[in-house]
């Protein structure tokens, strides 16, 4: 199969979208912002036989607040979520995320939907996806699906979505007053790179003190898939988080996560890079929550 | 075989093509533009970087497909030689390019971050703006430079 002969079918409509899905023959790739999807073909990974261009459905580009749940749509570019002000007020540990993916000229083709849908476990938006509780909508032909962001990915490249269904929605809650979130990332270079170890970290805390009452901890790319720091997470609450504290909740996260080595680092980097990113990532926050910038996150 | 009509330039083409061809190579071999450059191939670099609807994209992972009745801009039509843009003046006065394979990227993508902002750029806002165009001849500075001289015409130009 030579790349030239890879045909293309581009869609208008959802509707138009998913009935190609569920009755053509020849085998499919999607094909959202094509900054994954293109390099795997010209690599010769994947040999199909058509891309199913997804960039001219309108109806899924959308950020939108409805009552106390945010909305995104998945054909919602990286740089469309970075200059959202919306999503800066209420989710500001996905902005951070997005504005880490690549540089501008991936920001701006790159999808959240491709970012979900290639499932990578190195994918940056997606701890702060774990991170926010969001759940992501699967359409198919015949009905739709709501999964959990932490039960839609089963390993490397693969999630719970079976070929005739594709993303159409991405919800989470609003966060509430004393809500923070950060976004960490270790790359070999500041932009356009791919993340050696990334975490994501939202913390409740109790107004007027450095006591936290409970958070979120998700590490990507120390695991087959992206992975929440339970143990860690349960430490968060057990009392003020000093800088004795936050150094204890990292040594807990070196012995969580369960990285290997590849061609980006070795395993027992990966593990000292986790915990030293988690105990930067608190002190950050409690800077910033201790410098009284309470944003609502 | 698909025809695929999009404006490149400002002026509608129309290209009969294999659909999944890159916008680059549609540029380099059908339109006959070879100012825009493959270097990586996988979107590391920039080399191939052009200007989608006003947005810098890598064109060498943008399918002609995708393209279909876009507005696409490349370094050509950023300026000519004869009638050059303050961008490019700007490189040529600070010296800011040697081998110059990186240059049309750097320029297209130091066009659009230009047109998008309206004051004057810091140097670590220039930097955060074309982190995704490497340059492996020389060091940085004179490009930073190249711009921030730019960007300064160009604020000048717009008060008068």
């Amino acid at each position: 199969m030579y790349v030239s002969d890879i045909d293309m079918l581009s869609p208008r409509s959802l509707q138009e979208c998913l009935y190609l899905l569920e009755n053509e023959k020849a085998s499919f790739r999607l094909l959202a912002g094509g900054t994954d999807a293109v390099v795997r073909m010209k690599e010769g990974k994947w040999q199909h036989d058509c891309w199913l261009n997804l960039k001219n459905i309108d109806e899924l580009k959308f950020i939108a607040i409805e009552k106390d749940e945010i909305h995104i749509g998945p054909l919602t570019t990286h740089q469309e979520i970075i200059s959202s002000p919306l999503l800066r007020d209420h989710a500001d540990v996905l902005v951070q995320a997005c504005r880490e993916v690549g540089a501008a000229q991936m920001q701006n083709m790159g999808t959240i939907g491709g970012n979900i849908g290639t499932a990578s476990p190195a994918g940056d938006t997606i701890p702060a996806l774990f991170v926010l509780g969001a759940i992501i909508e699967l359409t198919s032909l015949t009905g739709k699906r709501h999964i959990c962001a932490e039960d839609f990915f089963i390993g490397p490249g693969k999630t719970v979505a079976f070929p005739n269904e594709i993303i159409t929605k991405i919800s989470f809650k609003i966060r509430g007053k004393h809500d923070l979130g950060i976004f960490q990332k270790l790359g070999p270079r500041k932009a356009q790179s791919i993340s050696i170890v990334n975490v994501a970290i939202s913390l409740s805390m109790k107004e007027g003190t450095r006591e936290c009452t409970g958070g979120r901890i998700a590490f990507g790319s120390v695991g087959p898939v992206v992975l929440r720091a339970k143990k860690c997470e349960a430490m968060l609450a057990l009392g003020e988080l000093s800088p004795d504290m936050i150094a204890n909740i990292s040594r807990v996260a070196w012995k969580e996560v369960m990285p290997i080595s590849d061609i980006r680092a070795s395993a027992s980097y990966r593990r000292d890079m986790a915990s030293a990113l988690l105990e930067r990532g608190l002190y950050r926050l409690m800077k910033r929550w201790a410098d009284d910038e309470r944003k609502p996150f | 075989m698909k025809t695929i009509d999009f404006f490149i330039n400002g002026t509608e083409i129309s290209i009969t093509c294999s659909p999944s061809k890159t916008l680059l190579d549609v540029l380099r071999e059908d339109a006959g533009l070879t100012g825009s450059k493959e270097c990586c191939g996988k979107g590391e670099c920039g080399s191939c970087t052009v200007s989608l609807n006003g947005l810098p994209v890598c064109s060498c992972l943008l399918l002609a497909g995708q393209v279909h009745g876009q507005n696409i801009v490349t370094v050509e039509g950023i300026g000519t030689p004869e009638n050059m843009d303050p961008i490019q003046q700007a490189f040529i006065d600070e010296g800011a390019t040697q081998c110059g394979y990186c240059t049309p990227g750097l320029i297209v993508s130091a066009r659009s971050y230009l047109n998008s902002i309206g004051h004057l750029p810091g140097l670590d806002e220039i930097k955060q703006a074309l982190g995704g165009n490497l340059c492996r001849c020389t060091g940085y500075t004179k490009i930073l430079k190249a711009v921030q001289t730019a960007a300064q015409r160009l604020l000048t130009f717009r008060e008068l």
